[in-house]
């Protein structure tokens, strides 16, 4: 088993093999199944993979609480199908838009928000959050108010568009992957480990010479980007948004993803995403499955993730990231387990 | 954590995962992602999106019993050119978002030949792309003008839209004598729709609109806006929504000792609101369809027959009349099984049967007598409206 | 404007901010013996209407439902706080809110479960026409939602000040540590905390549902508005609590009146936020230096 191991690491550490393993896999999901609305389902996925990443940087690694998250893919949402809309801006120009618009939106949260600790930080958050989402109910003008904003253009690169199920999911997926490169080079690196110091002890980190201030803005700012990223990538691939998609639950939904997949991990929350959409659209996966099913599923959806949230804090508080550092690591779990 | 790591675990997953329709798809027939299952032989796919909970569940509940009792009786008669009709509902919960989603799964995963839906004119819209794109007809149940005035190829409409019943409402108003008008209406479609067009054709009913309130869908309190209404002392109230707030208004009202008699449309035509309003309902006045009071449609005639089986049938089956969303909804399965049985017994497209509903001619339905054409897709003129009074807690006509 | 019209909105204020105090005393009772901020307080609030309309809907007469429903909403409360807060007193703020916030979730969902997703009435307890007062409606149940607002923070303020636990609460709250070496048993202290919070929500909720109804989903935004009031007055002092409450209810009706309907929910947001930015200890907290 050891050698099985050995050999897999081995070759993984070969330069962007990885990636290239994923491109593969991304790859064969169309042509294992190509049904459109599986493909649908899997841009989804992709969408919230992008935020997860995001969130998971600023909440798992940096242990900034951020309530209303969700907040942010609105606003890289609406800014992109509008600008691309009725404004008429090339595609690629909207989604740039969408989320640097969102990145000004941390910004501006997280600059007084940050002087805040804990629940002040969380309600701060959920505040800002609940404002937006009266924001977009009432700026019918732009964002169509709560029957939302529908005949959002298709993605269009270089003057082709991406109209179909497939082009939207290699599109999705390929931002995603990027994303997940990025995200895990920052964790690797100096900031990454400024972060970490950040999370386990904020006066240890400044004693160090960290700039915690600057760091957890940029930070809140970056998370929000990408949260703003894949809002907009949402919004084109799915042609209907509306403030209901962009709620508080929607926001709970995404820390708990974060919370399942585990603290101080990328790949943890990243499968914790995967699974958690996947969970209301079981149909697309299992054809078998019979709409009453479906219906049950989709039905105590919020259930399974609040119980599994506080199971998961309660008993196995390193998530499905812990999990994943025991299968893989040489040496057995224990006192001082140490972060990779 | 390592990128290779990351990207590894993740990839893994995903394979699992994309496995699994694999394992799936060899017991499938493959059947799924067609539009179209018109196939020889096999029956009519067709599906519906109603809001069966959410402010709107009262519309949706209604529809779905109608939609049920017209698709056992088409069947147990030997369903439409010997086939059998199905219906595949999802409820959209009052959500656009969710509509959407529902006519995505509706037309990719159910490759359903048309779309009935939805309750609501928000709802009915967010459906409006995907539909258009995949060429799909939709025959929605709700009254927006919006609807069928911002035109579209492929969705229809049963419902008096707003264009028909708020000019008809507003007149009878001022022929009561009740000249200045305070106005309170969601900021939903229907609601949004309706105001606008509250306010376009005012002056010409000879009406003023001395005050114009709004409130958003789950309001629970709308004393402060009707505080307004009432500083502006108008003649009457006139409400323009279709979800259970509108109980609640009539209750605030009264609760603010408001003497103004409240009118409304068809949004408030529903046992819910009497339910909800309690007192508060005695005196309100609405225009809407003949179905509550089938007499209006003149005894002897076709409609009054057609109105009559219909409402036996459905009280028989449920315990309760149908209302005027039971109707919009015996419509639009009644419409499309007419133009399922013009197009005969081969292959059938969507687009067969969105051309086959465009040649609708005089088929007598609850709501009306549907004539539709290239480019009327609503087809019922203001001779199917009607004022009914609330009183004892039940609708009479208003003479 | 005219007098009557300008009394009419403060009335719906007061009403309003009524029901924020009594959920703001929720948070703060919380907050005070135990520093967390209990994020499942708004569902306190739905579990009392819909529990009322349960008892109710079984044949109970009103009075008794409604008591009922508070005893039981406590009940869930310290149940709560029992399962799944005590096992994590030490962790960080962040995993208690954690939890409160699954839990929230699971109160929501299930009331949904058992209760169904729509609206759920309950019949005033005095029916009859509004009172009216030089031209100024006030409904007979609003004067039950102060009446019972007032005897609530009697109430609290009699155990608070002459009971032995109320002192064991207040000590808890200056300084959890040293309470529990003076011998008090905070584990107590925190759990009754916990159920005289979910009782102040419940009774919210089932003084209000006659007026609004009630459904799974109404305790979010109470959840929010009633924290905007307990930060407003000053986290952890209850008379502040309560006073923030109505100056939020004052002003949200007050917005109404002066700017338009449309947004009239953001205001709590912008004082939540306003608060938290400005002057986190609130109108009458002490500013908490914090010592790095």
């Amino acid at each position: 088993m050891t050698a099985i191991k050995a050999t897999l690491r081995r070759l993984l550490r070969a330069p962007y093999s990885a990636v290239l393993l994923v491109g593969l896999l991304v790859a064969a999901v169309p042509l294992v199944s190509p049904e459109r609305y599986v493909l649908r389902v899997m841009v989804y996925v992709g969408v919230n993979v992008i935020i997860i990443a995001g969130l998971a940087l600023l909440f798992g690694y940096a242990g900034q609480i951020s309530m209303g998250h969700a907040a942010f893919v609105g606003i890289g949402a609406y800014t992109s199908a509008y600008l691309v809309g009725p404004l008429g801006m090339p595609w690629l120009a909207g989604v740039a838009a969408g989320t640097l618009l969102a990145a000004a939106g941390g910004l501006v949260l997280a600059l007084p928000a940050l002087r805040l600790h804990g629940h002040y930080l969380a309600m701060a958050t959920l505040g800002f959050a609940e404002i937006m989402h009266v924001v977009f109910r009432e700026a019918r003008h732009i964002t169509g108010g709560n029957d939302g904003l529908g005949g959002i253009a298709y993605p269009e690169v270089a003057g082709y568009a991406i109209d179909t199920p497939l082009g939207m999911y290699l599109l999705v997926w390929g931002v995603a992957i990027a994303v997940l490169v990025v995200v895990a080079n920052i964790v690797r690196s100096r900031p990454g480990r400024a972060m970490q110091a950040l999370h386990a002890t904020e006066s240890g980190a400044l004693a160090c010479g960290v700039d915690t201030v600057s760091l957890k803005v940029r930070t809140f700012a970056f998370s929000a980007g990408l949260a703003g990223l894949g809002g907009a990538l949402y919004a084109h691939s799915v042609g209907f948004i509306s403030p209901t998609t962009f709620g508080l639950e929607q926001s709970v939904i995404l820390v708990a993803m974060v919370v399942v997949g585990g603290t101080g991990s990328l790949a943890g929350p990243a499968i914790a995403a995967i699974a958690l959409t996947l969970l209301p659209y079981a149909d697309a996966l299992i054809p078998g499955l019979s709409q009453g099913t479906v219906a049950v599923l989709q039905d105590w959806e919020t259930d399974i993730y609040g119980i599994a949230m506080i199971l998961v804090v309660i008993f196995a508080p390193a998530g499905i990231g812990g999990l994943i550092r025991r299968a893989w690591s040489r040496q057995p779990a224990g006192a001082g387990e140490v972060r990779t | 954590m390592k990128p290779t790591k990351v990207l590894a675990l993740t990839a893994a997953f995903m394979l699992t995962v994309a496995c699994l329709p694999v394992s799936g798809c060899a017991q499938d027939g493959g059947s799924e992602g067609e539009t179209g299952t018109g196939g020889e032989g096999e029956p009519y796919r067709i599906g519906a999106v109603l809001s069966l909970t959410g402010t709107y569940a009262g519309l949706g509940i209604p529809e779905q019993r109608a939609i049920d009792l017209e698709v056992e009786r088409i069947n147990a008669d030997g369903g439409i050119n010997g086939r059998e009709l199905v219906v595949i509902y999802e409820d959209d919960a009052t959500d656009a978002a969710k509509s959407q989603a529902a006519a995505v799964r509706l037309i990719d995963e159910e490759g359903v030949l048309a779309i009935i839906g939805a309750s609501g004119t928000g709802q009915t819209m967010a459906m409006r792309s995907d539909a258009e794109r995949a060429g799909v007809p939709i025959v929605s149940m709700a009254g927006g003008s919006v609807i069928t005035a911002d035109f579209s190829e492929w969705v229809f409409q049963t419902p008096w839209p707003n264009r028909i019943v708020i000019p008809f409402v507003l007149e009878e108003m001022a022929a009561a004598g009740h000249t200045t008008v305070g106005l309170i209406s969601d900021t939903g479609g229907y609601g949004v729709d309706g105001r606008d067009i509250v306010l376009a054709t005012a002056a010409d009913a000879g009406v003023t609109i001395v005050a114009d309130e709004t409130f958003n869908a789950g309001d629970t309190d709308m004393t402060s806006q009707l505080t307004k209404i009432r500083a502006a002392e108008p003649d009457a109230v006139l409400i323009w929504a279709a979800g259970k707030e509108a109980a609640i208004i009539a209750r605030n009202a009264r609760q603010l000792n408001m003497e103004q008699p409240l009118y409304g449309g068809s949004g408030i035509a529903r046992q819910e609101f009497i339910d909800g309003a309690g007192e508060a309902a005695e005196g309100v006045r609405l225009g809407t369809g003949k179905i509550l009071v089938p007499e209006a449609f003149g005894e002897g005639t076709e409609a009054y027959a057609v109105a009559t089986d219909f409402i036996e049938r459905y009280e028989a089956a449920y315990g309760t009349p149908p209302d005027i969303f039971a109707g919009h909804a015996y419509d639009a399965i009644g419409l499309i099984a007419d133009a399922l049985e013009r197009l005969g017994s081969g292959d059938v497209t969507s687009e067969q049967v969105r051309d086959a509903l465009e040649q609708t001619s005089g088929w007598v339905g609850i709501d009306g007598t549907f004539t539709y054409s290239a480019t009327d897709h609503n087809g019922l003129t203001r001779d199917e409206m009607v004022m009914y009074v609330i009183e004892d807690g039940t609708w009479r006509l208003d003479r | 404007m005219e007098a009557a019209e300008f009394f009419q909105y403060v009335i719906a204020g007061l009403k309003s901010g009524s029901i924020y105090a009594l959920v703001a005393l929720g948070f703060t009772v919380v907050y005070g013996s135990t520093g967390i901020i209990n994020f499942a307080q708004g569902e306190f609030f739905m579990l009392g209407g819909v529990l009322a309309v349960f008892f109710a809907g079984l044949g109970l007469p009103l009075p008794l439902a409604g008591i009922a429903a508070v005893i039981m909403t406590a009940a869930i409360g310290i149940a709560f706080e029992r399962v799944a807060l005590r096992p994590q007193r030490s962790a960080s703020p962040i995993v208690l809110i954690i939890i409160t916030i699954g839990g929230s979730m699971v109160f929501k969902s299930l009331a949904r479960h058992l209760f169904g997703p729509d609206e759920l009435t309950l019949a005033e307890f005095t029916p009859g026409p509004s009172i009216d007062v030089a031209g100024v409606a006030i409904e007979r149940q609003a004067l039950w939602v102060w009446g019972l607002t007032v005897i609530a923070v009697v109430v609290l303020a009699v155990l608070y000040r002459k009971t032995k636990l109320g002192r064991a609460m207040r000590a808890s709250s200056i300084s959890h540590d040293a309470a529990r070496l003076m011998g008090i048993d905070t584990a107590r202290v925190v759990m009754v905390s916990f159920g005289i919070a979910a009782a102040l929500g419940a009774l919210a909720g089932v003084a209000v549902t006659p007026l609004t109804q009630t459904a799974w989903d109404a305790g979010a935004t109470i959840g929010v508005k009633g924290f905007a009031a307990a930060i407003l007055g000053g986290l952890g002092n209850p008379v502040a609590s309560v006073i923030g409450g109505l100056v939020l209810g004052l002003l949200e009706s007050l917005s109404v009146a002066f700017v338009s309907s449309t947004y009239k929910d953001a205001i709590s947001l912008v004082v939540l936020l306003v608060v938290l930015f400005v002057r986190p200890q609130g109108l009458f907290g002490r500013a908490r230096r914090e010592k790095v």
